[in-house]
């Protein structure tokens, strides 16, 4: 079936029952996921799947639907059912399909089109062999979590009323093993995986399997400490989620509403000027790239903190032209069943010039985080307060394991405390951050 | 929610791409609620074409590689959303989904396939694709289809579907004039109507052959409040397997009015202190910290696997004699009620601690067959995508003796956890956090300054053993949307008022 012209018909029909603007974002892939464990196979799933979202604009009053039904019969029903829904909504000045700027969609290189050659027996083998090499990082390593696989392909089509009709491909492939080690009554578990467009960029079996062993023995005998304030250094992962709730308080409809703590913020500094963060989807072959946003905006790399200070808010169109600021093509999408929204596609904070080993060798008393749970900022208030798992430094070296503590304060202080960033950024997800020390932060633990 | 770790895979992309990979945390209203349209379609849908011989004959393929057990899993679903901001109605939205999955088990190994094609060329091509996980020479015989009765335990008289939007909107204007008129310094009013109609079909190779029709609605008001260069957020909620008979302005009134209390207690909060101290929830609002801190240790695929902390523990006491905990899928109304689980298995209620010993543990098919264990109606699936895997359905524990005023007055210096908020539990080490929206600090026995950014830590096994005190007065209340291995649920749970005499606290104050 060709599904472009399947979604331009939909967005003509739409038309012709009322609407004054169309879309249809329209997806069609397939999935595959194999788990091992023990070195047997457990679970082997596959699928393909479609599914079309269609968004309408009349007298501007929005209506929304999706569907994974493309049968003539009920795509004509669903068609008329959307328009039919956008009445019961109120009209809005602002609401409408993006006004594109002219320009081409970039080749990113998203699509390996070999994975889909790979014989499932390969695949087998992979997984077996990064849970086989995890079990035997260490002898206290006894059971496993699992060996997995999976590899994806996937069409996104954007077509609306106003001329945009732009698709791409984009595959996925990765694997990794979770593992639990034990000792004495204490039992940790661990695991790590890759994830990439194309199959040649996966890391290497051994080095994912030894990481995913490494994390669960490291973690054993890992005690809370007692309750004080202390400096911390975030390790890149675990700096990569600190930075999840602060980017959500930059959400633009958040701002326009006032409900979130960094509302009066533009244009101030917010963190200490070592703190540079961009949103990037148009990082060549990257797992968080995109050639256009939500809403078929052409995406391209946007500064939102500039040495500190705060440039930008994440608006789609609808909400920018809300607030009367201009677009800046960050529109996320859940993919079919959403309309757009405001969300970050790949955020990337700029590395420092320091070796992560140098700041933990500069700290006397102090904590390394490398595991957090929860989000951390409260976006009302900018409260801070997270579950936390690491490393306890003392006398410039990792000293012990540390679970069951919390890390708390105000996110403005702890944004301003930043003393130094690290070299060791590793674009891997949407998320991407070097690590970073912080000069002080509330550690909760016993008391 | 669990933090369980698997490669990312397609549609895991397009969620959670942009967070790489993190929990999906605030989405936009839309999103939260789900909402309607004309007069309703569910019932004559093409899922009610696939006939008793076409079920038969498609488990019949999937068995044919020698696999011990098959299943067919068909479902269509209905979802509808309206949702009201900034004083108008943002937009109303409607979702279809349907497809088959198609499940073969042979010992520990399972072939999960799924379309969204209900051609027979196509269903017959996805039983095979289910069937390669077994590779035997003796092929079995299924057992002939024999279609079963089940009681329901889903409130529904009005179909919410059936309700035009423009009639749910009504609730809506009514709860934001409420929130809008309760004080000046409430600035944003949220509200949205959400409901799920599904009709799903079970047939299996041991002849089992359900339908279901399930439904799920949900009001939902959240609150802003601001006063200078503080900031608040209340919300309340009433949803469960509920009609639209269970909605009126009146319920609208109530939901808008305790949101704004809400927000309105907790704009002046205060930070919260760090480390340990003893907590008192409060009855009905804190059952998530069941569900999370316990319940997931408790599902059989830890179990089986010995990588929950209570694998070993059956017939054991693992918490203190006055707790019990039960996992009951047949309480009417309630978000997580359900007549048969997503593998066709009547629902019960299953007591999982009593008096302190580990009683019980939640089971699907697979873990049950492979345990020798008696099935207890938890095999849960998100949708069509999915295999079933055990899960809860509404959690709560069990009342007990204590007087709730006593409860609060034997605490000397303690935290009041008016309700909880999300929470994530690391199943092997049981270590859990929680959020809680709205909290107070406890002096001398007394409830006084509300506070902020508490964090709840510690781990379920140490939790249960310190729970020193129970209330009598047991509530089963709203609950939630579940995320384990990247599969959603409907679930709900409940709790008496309660004291876990120590629990670390991360606050900012130290």
């Amino acid at each position: 079936m060709n599904y472009k012209l399947l979604a331009e018909n939909v967005v003509k029909k739409a038309l012709k029952l009322g609407a004054d603007e169309a879309e249809v974002y329209l997806e069609n892939g397939r999935d595959f996921e194999l788990s091992i464990r023990n070195g047997d196979v457990e679970t082997i799933k596959q699928a393909t799947s479609k599914g079309m979202g269609l968004t309408v604009f009349k007298d501007k009053k929005l209506g929304f639907s999706y569907t994974s039904d493309f049968s003539d019969k009920s795509l004509e029903e669903f068609t008329k059912k959307t328009v039919q829904l956008s009445l019961v909504a109120d009209p809005k000045p602002w609401n409408g399909l993006p006004d594109f700027k002219k320009g081409k969609i970039q080749d990113l290189d998203l699509y390996d089109s070999s994975i889909s050659e790979i014989p499932n027996e390969k695949k087998i083998d992979i997984a077996k062999e990064v849970e086989k090499i995890a079990l035997t990082y260490d002898k206290r390593i006894t059971k496993s979590q699992g060996g997995f696989f999976g590899d994806a392909e996937n069409e996104v089509i954007i077509v609306n009323s106003k001329g945009i009709s732009y698709s791409y491909k984009s595959s996925g492939v990765g694997f990794g093993a979770g593992v639990v080690a034990g000792e004495g009554g204490d039992m940790q578990s661990g695991g790590w995986s890759t994830s990439k467009r194309h199959f040649k960029d996966l890391d290497a079996i051994e080095n994912v399997a030894k990481k995913a062993g490494k994390r669960a023995v490291e973690k054993l005998g890992a005690m809370p400490v007692p309750t004080q304030k202390a400096p911390v250094v975030f390790d890149r992962y675990a700096g990569g989620l600190f930075w999840y709730g602060i980017l959500f308080a930059m959400n633009g409809d958040s701002v326009y509403k006032k409900t979130t703590f960094l509302t009066d913020y533009l244009d101030k500094p917010i963190a200490s000027k070592f703190i540079t963060i961009t949103d990037d989807p148009t990082i060549p072959r990257h797992i968080a790239s995109v050639p256009f946003d939500g809403e078929g905006n052409i995406t391209r790399k946007n500064i939102l903190i500039d040495k500190g200070v705060l440039r930008m808010f994440i608006y789609d169109t609808i909400t920018a032209r809300k607030a009367g600021v201009e677009v800046n093509t960050i529109a996320g999408r859940g993919g079919y069943r959403s309309p757009p929204y405001a969300n970050f596609l790949n955020v990337v904070v700029q590395n420092g010039s320091v070796s992560r080993e140098k700041i933990i060798s500069g700290i006397k008393n102090g904590f390394y985080v490398t595991g957090l749970r929860g989000i951390g900022t409260d976006i009302p208030t900018g409260t801070y307060s997270c579950g936390a798992s690491g490393f306890w430094i003392k006398d410039g070296e990792i000293a012990f394991p540390v679970d069951g503590i919390t890390l708390g304060g105000n996110t403005l202080d702890i944004l301003k405390n930043i003393e130094i960033v690290a070299d060791d950024i590793d674009i891997r997800g949407g998320l991407n951050s070097p690590s970073f020390k912080i000069s002080e932060i509330t550690v909760g633990g016993k008391k | 929610m669990k933090t369980y770790f698997k490669p990312v895979t397609r549609r895991k992309f397009l969620k959670t791409g942009a967070a790489g990979g993190v929990i999906i945390a605030t989405l936009p209203i839309w999103k939260l609620c789900s909402c309607s349209a004309p007069p309703s379609d569910f019932y004559v849908n093409p899922a009610s074409d696939l006939s008793k011989e076409t079920l038969e004959k498609l488990i019949e393929i999937a068995l044919q590689k020698g696999g011990e057990f098959a299943e067919v899993y068909v479902e269509y679903k209905v979802d509808n959303r309206v949702s009201l901001e900034e004083n108008k109605i943002y937009g109303a939205g409607r979702g279809v989904e349907m497809g088959v999955g198609i499940r073969v088990l042979h010992g520990e190994k399972t072939g999960y396939a799924y379309c969204d094609d209900l051609s027979f060329d196509k269903l017959k091509q996805t039983a095979e694709v289910a069937s390669f996980i077994a590779a035997e020479k003796e092929v079995r015989q299924p057992v002939g289809l024999k279609s079963s009765k089940i009681p329901s335990y889903y409130l529904v008289k009005v179909a919410p579907d059936s309700i035009v939007p423009k009639k749910k909107a009504k609730l809506l204007w009514k709860a934001n004039s409420v929130g809008r008129a309760y004080d000046k310094k409430i600035n944003q009013v949220n509200v949205g109507f959400s409901d799920v109609n599904k009709k799903i079909i079970i047939a299996n190779s041991e002849g089992t052959w359900v339908e279901d029709v399930q439904t799920i609605s949900r009001l939902f008001v959240s609150i802003s409040a601001i006063e200078g260069d503080k900031r608040s957020r209340g919300y309340a909620y009433k949803g469960g397997t509920l009609g639209y008979e269970h909605y009126d302005l009146k319920l609208a009134e109530e939901l808008a009015k305790d949101a704004c209390r809400m927000a309105m207690a907790m704009l002046p909060a205060e930070d919260a202190p760090a480390g340990e101290y003893p907590i008192v929830m409060a009855k009905g609002r804190c059952g998530t910290f069941f569900h999370e801190a316990i319940g997931h240790s408790l599902e059989s695929d830890g179990i089986r696997k010995k990588t929950s902390c209570f694998w070993d523990k059956k017939g054991k006491m693992i918490a203190s004699k006055i707790t019990s905990l039960a996992d009951d899928g047949t309480i009417p109304g309630a978000r997580g009620a359900i007549n048969v689980d997503d593998e066709g298995t009547p629902a019960q209620k299953n007591i999982l601690i009593d008096k302190g010993i580990c009683s019980n543990f939640l089971y699907d098919r697979l873990n049950a067959g492979l345990m020798k264990a008696k099935l207890t109606g938890n095999g849960r699936r998100e949708s069509y995508q999915h295999y079933p895997i055990p899960r809860m359905t509404n959690t709560y524990l069990m009342a007990g003796e204590d007087d709730p005023e006593s409860i609060v007055k034997s605490v000397k210096k303690g935290i009041y956890v008016a309700r909880i908020g999300g929470g994530n539990v690391t199943w092997v080490t049981g270590r859990f956090v929680f959020s809680v929206p709205e909290g107070y600090l406890i002096e001398d026995g007394k409830i006084t300054k509300p506070l902020k950014g508490i964090q709840l830590m510690g781990k379920g096994p140490e939790a249960l053993k310190n729970i020193v005190m129970v209330g009598p007065d047991l509530e089963i209340w709203g609950g939630g949307t579940c995320g384990k291995d990247g599969q959603a649920k409907p679930v709900s749970d409940g709790n008496p008022t309660l004291k876990v005499s120590k629990i670390t606290i991360g606050g900012a104050k130290v």
